[in-house]
Order: structure tokens, then sequence, then C-alpha cells
């Protein structure tokens, strides 16, 4: 236990192993937080059960909630939200910014090349396996251009920082990365709980996002289109992401619609107004590739437009995310992204990847069967963090499991070292105190025709149970709000 | 603005008004029965049965004997009953949170709020004591959306279409409250000269769509059938009258059509149509038959919306 002159975190318990965001090696405060730190203490715990409450309120009343389905009846529930925020200083934020833009870029160059010459296969940088058996990979997507030239307008990078202080890339979500609505409530709700922290930070405002999102997707607007007709398409109000598309849809201005509110004809796309059908021109699309036709994919979606891929090979449409994106958020990918950035931008990769082992390749796979233990186990074309085993965690039972499933379908995995997940305070419901708590970073990108953005926060996700290092939504986590200082 | 969405947003004007009327016609009945001057009119079954007819679920057979627990928490807080208040107001989320992106931010926080009043109103409450409390906060909040409405939209098509539903519904249901009312005070009648004329029941129909207090000032006058059907059908200024509510159907028609020489088909010319046969109606023709005059304005009215329904919301 630190002694601390801090009545909050007077019971604070700082596990030495960990990486504490907030207090260094020796308990002390870092510099940067210090302010915050001193603020903080100047309430009671009274005071943070006050205002939590309150903030969980604030969230309700916004209906900013997303619905749990039960046999008997369906329960309306809001991410948790922390009062403590996240400080992330200016210099680490800069190698946060360039290496997440170093990214996309890279993976919108790769996902060009594997789609039209494939170059990297053929020069041996990447084994051709690596495509031909994704499920991810789109045949239909063979040589089509997209507008602009851009793949992936909207990346989520999800970033750690280890135990030796360096932050490291886990995941590049190019499909449909959600969580940036969040990103601004939770300022939002911090603001109206805490407003007097502020005046004593220079922190970038997240509130541009929209502004910045519209602007790029109408730079890689149709050709021959004067002022692009921007929308979203959302599966529907009973998606769990549907306050964010709403939310995006009504920031930028633009209509929020749903697969049968459009129409196509002659290669064309048309939305049904009441003063009859609007062309549309740029649609960000909040579903997923097999469902946005069920001419092209899967043949009885209802969410989709029948007829829109072949408007967008026709090049009449915008689609962001491009189809076929997924290919290249694979977590085999993943491994070769420091090879990928050298070979398209001829640079040295500016955040860390995690290494690892792949299970196809015979060699590694005997090196993670015998090291199980010391591994995190993940399924390549998973997300939300569904099927990951954490070695450590697992039973002698369960390791044989494991093993087996490997087995089956070695392609399916690949393993990485435990990596140790930083902790920063976060307050705890139910023991009414300040707890260690593992966090991670989600930033949000966007890419446009020769211009690039990136949001000055980000999602920082909390693992609401002790010691658990899976941080996604849909298994328990709550997230924080992030504060990029200005230099 | 999407052909789906105007649909949603039409309804949610509805639901609001709705939800609004049939509170307010629980509460103004229930408490004006209890010191009411006759017999009839202060017997529970003569109220709950009153309350049925409004909801359009009347039980013509006399010899039933009807719970109140069980009228009122059928009526406000069944969520089995489609038309209850609470199936009302969830309706208005629902076609609100189609409309999201739409709706400024502050409305939707208030119908919100709205919904979770009524869904965490416990109903053993409600049919005790809480009648009051529940149908009063149900008028008020009802008042605040409109409000939202008006001061946080855009007076553009939006908000033409959401007034287009208010105001539909706000005739559909004064005609219905006086279908029912007239209807009570041919039971109740007055106790001097023409006793259905002089029923107590036509205060009551005033109380029951907040125009009482504006005909006392308007008339100087006891309420009686006359003055008071004249005051609610006919009178342009009495913001709860079929006139007036024509009018304003009539005002934000223009918005989503603005044409000038109207097409035979279309619902601007409909609009038009109906407003000017009140517009000519006088109070003797309504008096000499009530009973259709209501008929007609439901028929129309639902003409209307049927016409809306074909020319904006379906592809």
């Amino acid at each position: 236990m630190v002694n601390l002159e801090n009545q909050i975190f007077s019971s604070y318990k700082r596990n030495p192993v960990l990486f504490d965001e907030i207090f260094d090696k020796n308990g002390q405060v870092k510099d940067v937080y210090s302010k915050l730190f001193t603020l903080y203490g100047e309430h009671s715990i009274k005071d943070y059960v006050n205002l939590n409450e309150k903030a969980k309120s604030s969230f309700f009343n916004q209906g900013i909630t997303f619905q749990v389905y039960d046999k008997k009846k369906t329960e309306e529930k809001i991410f948790p939200f922390d009062l403590f925020p996240r400080i992330i200083p200016p210099e680490e934020w800069n190698i946060i910014e360039s290496g997440a833009i170093q990214r996309s870029r890279a993976l919108n160059l790769f996902l060009w090349d594997i789609y039209h010459d494939k170059k990297i296969i053929r020069q041996g940088i990447v084994p051709m396996d690596l495509i031909s058996s994704s499920a991810n990979y789109l045949d239909q997507m063979n040589k089509v251009d997209p507008p602009g030239g851009i793949y992936n307008h909207i990346s989520g990078t999800d970033i750690i920082k280890h135990t030796d202080g360096q932050y490291y890339v886990l995941e590049d979500n190019i499909r449909c990365p959600s969580g940036v609505s969040y990103v601004i409530c939770n300022r939002t709700a911090l603001k109206r709980a805490l407003f007097g922290v502020f005046n004593h930070y220079k922190t970038y405002s997240v509130t541009n996002y929209a502004e910045n999102l519209l602007d790029l997707l109408e730079t890689v607007k149709p050709k021959g289109v004067d002022i692009p007709n921007v929308v979203v398409i959302t599966p529907g109000m009973f998606n769990s992401a549907f306050y964010e598309h709403s939310y995006l849809a009504k920031t930028m201005g633009v209509e929020l619609v749903e697969g049968r509110d459009l129409f196509v004809e002659n290669d064309f796309v048309y939305m049904k107004t009441i003063q009859g059908p609007q062309k549309v021109d740029v649609i960000y699309r909040r579903i997923d590739d097999a469902f946005i036709d069920p001419l092209e994919f899967k043949p009885d979606s209802s969410l989709g437009v029948p007829g829109l891929f072949a408007a967008y090979k026709k090049g009449n449409v915008t689609l962001a995310n491009a189809p076929g994106t997924g290919v290249a958020d694979d977590k085999a990918v993943y491994t070769y992204m420091p090879e990928i950035i050298r070979y398209y931008l001829n640079e040295e990769p500016i955040l860390n990847n995690v290494h690892t082992y792949h299970c196809s390749r015979p060699k590694e796979l005997k090196y993670v069967l015998e090291h199980i233990e010391t591994l995190v186990i993940k399924p390549v074309d998973e997300a939300g963090g569904y099927g990951i085993s954490i070695g450590n965690r697992l039973s002698k039972k369960e390791i044989e499991v494991v093993k087996a499933q490997i087995l089956l379908n070695p392609r399916k995995y690949v393993a990485q070292p435990i990596m140790s997940l930083s902790v920063h305070p976060t307050y705890i419901d139910k023991t009414e105190s300040f707890e260690q708590r593992h966090v991670d970073l989600r930033t949000f990108t966007v890419l446009g025709k020769d211009k690039e953005f990136v949001l000055k926060g980000g999602l920082t996700r909390v693992a609401l149970k002790r010691g658990n290092l899976i941080v996604n939504s849909s298994q328990g986590g709550g997230s924080k709000d992030t504060w990029v200082l200005k230099t | 603005m999407l052909a789906r969405v105007a649909n949603n947003l039409f309804w949610m004007g509805r639901y609001i008004e709705r939800s609004e009327h049939i509170a307010r016609y629980l509460r103004v009945n229930y408490f004006s029965s209890l010191d009411a001057p006759n017999q009839v009119s202060q017997s529970r079954q003569f109220v709950l049965r009153s309350m049925l007819n409004m909801i359009g679920d009347p039980i013509e057979d006399e010899s039933i004997v009807h719970s109140e627990e069980r009228v009122l928490y059928k009526i406000g807080l069944d969520p089995n009953y489609p038309s209850s208040i609470i199936n009302n107001v969830r309706n208005v989320r629902e076609n609100a949170n189609s409309a999201r992106d739409l709706i400024s931010t502050e409305l939707y926080e208030s119908i919100n709020k709205f919904y979770h009043f009524i869904s965490k109103y416990d109903p053993k409450v409600y049919t005790k004591n809480g009648l009051h409390d529940f149908t009063l906060n149900v008028t008020e909040m009802s008042a605040i959306l409109r409000g939202k409405v008006r001061s946080t939209l855009m007076h553009d098509e939006i908000y033409a279409i959401i007034m287009m539903g208010t105001n539909i519904e706000r005739a559909t249901q004064i005609i219905r409250i006086i279908n029912a009312k007239s209807n009570d005070a041919l039971k109740a009648q007055g106790s001097y000269g023409d006793k259905f004329k002089n029923s107590f029941e036509w205060t009551t129909l005033l109380k029951c769509t907040e125009s009482y207090d504006m005909m006392r000032r308007y008339y100087k006058k006891t309420p009686s059938s006359i003055s008071t059907l004249e005051f609610l059908i006919l009178n342009p200024d009495c913001p709860r009258s079929i006139m007036n509510s024509l009018n304003q159907v009539f005002k934000h028609m223009q918005i989503l059509d603005p044409n000038t020489k109207l097409d035979r088909d279309s619902t601007a010319f409909l609009v038009a149509k109906v407003k000017a046969e009140y517009e000519f109606k006088c109070i003797i023709e309504i008096e000499k038959d009530i009973q259709s005059v209501i008929d007609t304005t439901l028929d129309s009215l639902y003409e209307i919306s049927q016409k809306m329904e074909e020319e904006f919301f379906s592809y």
C-alpha cells in the first residue's frame, strides 16, 4: 500500500510489477498528472460517489445506451464511464499520431496492391497464403479502383503501453471501427461533472471529428460530382452501435439511412425522400461487407441495397470503408506490418508491433505448443475479443483443449507473448474507491485523397474486472476521457 | 428527408399529442366527478365507462361492473394494451429513435426522460393514489416536448411533418372527447330548461380540453351545448379547436407542398378543401346532428392522414 497524503488515494493498492500511468516506480505522482492529482484530492470519496451517479444518469437520459437482450425483457445499459481522465503528454502523442497515420497509409497501399498487381507477394515479402486463405479477401474487389484511391478511410488503431513504457499496436481495425462517439460523450460527461479541472490543462478538443470526417469523405467523391451527397448507412436502431451511427449523421449534418431507404437504378444510388428520389454519392457504411448487397454477397441480407456493388464498381458511388478491407486487418497480416510499412513507404515503423508466432509455420507452431502458458492465443479472424485464450490463465485441461483447437486448424491461430497493459487509477463502484485497472487506447484515423486526420484524443478503454486484460465493451469494459495535451 | 423517417416523425407528433389528451381526460373526468352536481355524474361506473369510451373501447352492456383499478391500469400503464399511455410514450420514443439524427439533442433527451419516467412508474402507486401525479406529469412532459419541437428544431420540412402529425391528432382527439362527453351529457342531463343543453358535462368537456378558462372569458356565461361546441369546433382562435387545428395543418402543408395551384389529387388540395368546409359551417347545422358532424370530421381527418401516407411516405 502506498501511503499518500491524499484522501481519495489513501487506500490505492499499487502493484509494482505493473506500469502505472500516474505513479512511477517509487510511487511518486508523475509530473504530468500532479496537478490533476491535487485537484482530485480536494474532493472526498463521497463526492465521487455522487458525481459518478450524476454522470451515469447523464448518459442514461441522453439515451447513450445499448440494449442487453434477456429471455424475459430487454434492458437498457450505459457503457461504464470513469471519472478519472487519462492524460497523454505531447511527446508521446506525436509518436502515436504519426505512427497511426503511417500504418493507415501503408495498409491502404497494401490493399491497393493485393487487389491489383500483388507485387508484395510476387516479391516474396508476404506469403500468397496470407490472402488466398483469408475469409475476408473479396475476389469481387479485384482490379476495382475505389474513388480517390482510398480503401481504409476510417481506421481504429488499438494501442497499449507495455511494462517497458513503450507503446505497442495490438490491432488495426479497418472494417467498421466503432467507439468514436464515446470519445466525445466521455468528454461531455466529464465536463458536466468536473468542469473545474479543465482550466488547469491545455487539452485538445475532440469535437472536430465529424467536420473532419465529412471533409475527408468529400475528397473521395465519385468522378464528375460537384457537391457530393454523403449519407451514413446503419443496420438499424436495434444495432448496438446505433447511437454512434445517429450521432455521426447528426454531427456531420447528413442523412442516416437504412438499406431499405436506398435503391439502385442504372447503376446509380438513390434515396427515397419525401420529395422523390435523391442521388447519393458517398456512403459511410456501418454494415459489414457480407450484408451490403444481396445480389453480390449474402443473398438473404435485408440490410443492404441490391445493386449497390455494381454501382460501386462503375465508380458511381463511394463506399467508406471500401469492401474487402477486412483482409488487411486480419491478425495474420498484422504480423507482417513492419515489412509492409518498409516495403511501401520506405520508412521504419514508428509504432512497435507485438512479436507474433504463426501457427501456420511448423517451427513456430511447435514453439507455441510448447510455451502456451506464456502466450496469448488469438483466432485471426474474430473481432470484439472473442475466442482469445490467455496462457497463464488456463488450467491444464483447458490448455489441452486449446492445443487441440490449434492443431485442428493452425492457419486460424496466431500467438503473442503476454503483453501487460498499463494500469490507471479507476473509480470502482463496488468498493467506492480508486483501484488499478488495465487500459488500452483506440485512436481514430481518417484518410482522404492526399489528406489525413487523427482525432487528438481517442478512446481509453478500461477492463473493469480486477486483473482482466480484455477491455472490449462486449466483455464488460468501460472507458475514460482521454486528454491529449498541447505543447 | 427520408420518406421512412418522415413517417416516423409524423407518428411521433401524433403519439405525443395522443398521450397528453388521454392523460388529461383521465384526470379531469375522475376529479371533476368527485363533487359533480348530480348522482349520475358522480357515479364511478359512469366515469370509467366514459374513459373507455374516449379511448375507443366502449362497452355497451350497462350491466357490466368495471373495476376502477383495472380500468385505470389498462389505460395508463398496461404494456399489453396497445392504446395505453405507456405504449403511446413508448411509440413516441421508438419513432424518435429512428430519426435521432434529425431531431435536436434537447428534444431527444426530453423524450427519453419522459419514457423513463413512465416506465419506472409503479403501477400500484398509480392506481392507488398516483392518478393525479401521473397524469399531470404526462401532460406537462408532453407540453415540454411540444415546446422543444417548436424551439429547438428548424421550422423546415421536418418541423412541418411533426406539426402535421400533432395537429391531425389534436383534431382527432378533440372530436373523440366531444363524442364521449356529448354521450355523457345525454345520460347526465342538467336540472333545468333544456336538460341536455345545460348538462354539467359540457363544463367537464371544456376542462378536458383545457379550454374552460378561455371559453369563460369569451362567452362570459355558463357553458351550454351550443356555446361549447361552437367554441371547440369553430372558433379559430381557440388553440384546441378543430378549426384551429385544421388551419395549422393547412399552414404546415404549405411548407411540404408550396405550389399555389394545387393538384386535385394532392394532400394539400384535400386539406384546403376540408378546412374550407369548416370555415363556412354554422353552429346551427352542427347542433341539428352532432353525431354526423363527429363522424364526418373523423372520416376527413383519417382521409388526410391516408393521403399523406400515399403521397409522402410510401414508395
